[in-house]
């Protein structure tokens, strides 16, 4: 492994070895556009699904927090000197499999917040330690919001089990998208992933991660008496 | 020959400036003055749901109760989406398209952040809050903004987006339609 290296600022960065700074590039332009992705595919739509007035301004802030989060990631990229259309849908980046199944229920919308959401956690812890402190900062000022949003999952996810029908549809919902997830974590084999560990930008294998959130998975989806689908892991 | 036009950027910055000064969540709880009740009137006719009466919430424990109200309507809510989607089609005919969308996603990033702070300061002073309420007072607020937004750049004087913005700007949250009555917190 190499010696690590911290960067600390944007302008450091443009010294830092070539590897180091197009890994970096490649985590926040994934970032801009999933984050984008997830706002315009599941949070704004779900607006229209969410059953009162207090579910439609939660889903709102929702939605807003993920565009937003979309926004801090690009303009990083933009300081990185990436070019916005890179940062956006439709560029290169190939948008995650779970993104091409549009909403259609509310039921949907709180498994993917209760799970969907987890992944996403997950993502973000991994860069709460990276050696490129302008993503780490950024990193540990979304993690509440993520938090939160996985804690809206979980809210909703209780007011759903009250009844038989709102636990079966949302059994169901659960078992539709858990299969896409899995697979956010990457392959096993990834050289990105090796190259992000050679310069701890992140900390864990692909694998890791993904044992880690189907274990996490497992238990939230049991505390509120649902089961996962089985999945194939390896991706 | 195209008709689109560049997106008027002083004019969203008059708009922001708005928002930053605006006594976000200030008044909530207090009594109705004659200006909440004429801005209230206004909004109401220009959503053109009949007439309504104007009412108010005393604390945000009342607050939740009526907003996860399963009974309450959302035809006012309905109507204020048929409204913002008409305008949003109105700015991207005039506009192109993917600089009007990242202006607009950034105007309310900026807006729901400046919000945010707004609703957890007045839910610490007030007391009573359930967590979630400060988002669900930031959601509805932002919203506010961005619709305001959308109605200033269409040149929409008469939108009830501009009475509900005055509501949230007087430090009021309207919290939407309740049988016959407009109910403000």
């Amino acid at each position: 492994m190499s010696e690590p290296i911290v960067v600390k600022t944007v302008e450091e960065l443009k010294s830092a070895p070539e590897e180091y700074r197009e890994a970096v590039a490649k985590l926040v332009i994934s970032h801009a556009v999933n984050e984008l992705y997830g706002a315009q595919v599941f949070d704004e739509p779900a607006i229209a699904y969410a059953p009162t007035p207090y579910a439609k301004w939660l889903t709102c802030r929702v939605a807003m927090e993920e565009y937003g989060h979309h926004v801090r990631f690009k303009q990083l990229g933009q300081q990185m000197g990436i070019p916005e259309a890179r940062m956006m849908p439709g560029g290169a980046k190939k948008p995650l499999s779970i993104f091409e199944f549009p909403l259609k229920t509310w039921e949907e919308f709180v498994a993917i917040k209760l799970l969907a959401d987890l992944a996403e956690i997950l993502q973000v812890e991994d860069l709460l330690h990276c050696t490129f402190h302008p993503l780490r900062n950024l990193a540990r000022a979304t993690m509440p919001e993520e938090r939160f949003h996985a804690q809206f999952g979980e809210d909703f996810t209780a007011e759903l089990v009250k009844t038989p029908e709102g636990k079966a549809r949302l059994q169901a919902a659960v078992d539709e998208y858990f299969p896409y997830l899995p697979s956010f974590f990457g392959g096993s084999k990834s050289k990105n992933n090796e190259i992000f560990r050679k310069w701890h930008i992140k900390q864990r294998t692909n694998d890791e991660m993904r044992q880690d959130f189907m274990k996490r998975a497992t238990e939230v989806a049991a505390k509120h008496g649902l089961t996962l689908p089985e999945v194939q892991q390896a991706a | 020959m195209s008709d689109v036009v560049p997106l008027p950027r002083e004019l969203l910055q008059r708009v922001a400036a708005e928002v930053r000064s605006a006594a976000w969540f200030a008044a909530l709880g207090d009594p109705l003055t004659e200006g909440d009740r004429a801005d209230a009137a206004a909004y109401i006719q220009a959503l053109g749901l009949g007439a309504l009466a104007v009412a108010s919430a005393r604390d945000w424990p009342e607050a939740e109760r009526i907003l996860k109200s399963p009974a309450a309507s959302t035809a006012w809510w309905d109507r204020e989406e048929a409204l913002r989607r008409g305008l949003l089609a109105t700015l991207e005919q005039r506009y192109p398209e993917r600089v009007l969308w990242t202006a607009l996603t950034e105007f309310t990033t900026e807006a729901g952040d400046l919000v945010h702070g707004k609703a957890a300061a007045a839910a610490a002073r007030m007391g009573g809050a359930a967590p979630a309420s400060v988002h669900v007072a930031s959601g509805a607020a932002a919203q506010a903004a961005y619709q305001f937004a959308l109605a200033r750049l269409a040149q929409d004087a008469a939108s009830p987006f501009e009475s509900k913005f005055r509501l949230f700007a007087a430090g009021r949250w309207p919290l939407g339609v309740a049988g016959s009555r407009l109910v403000l917190f």
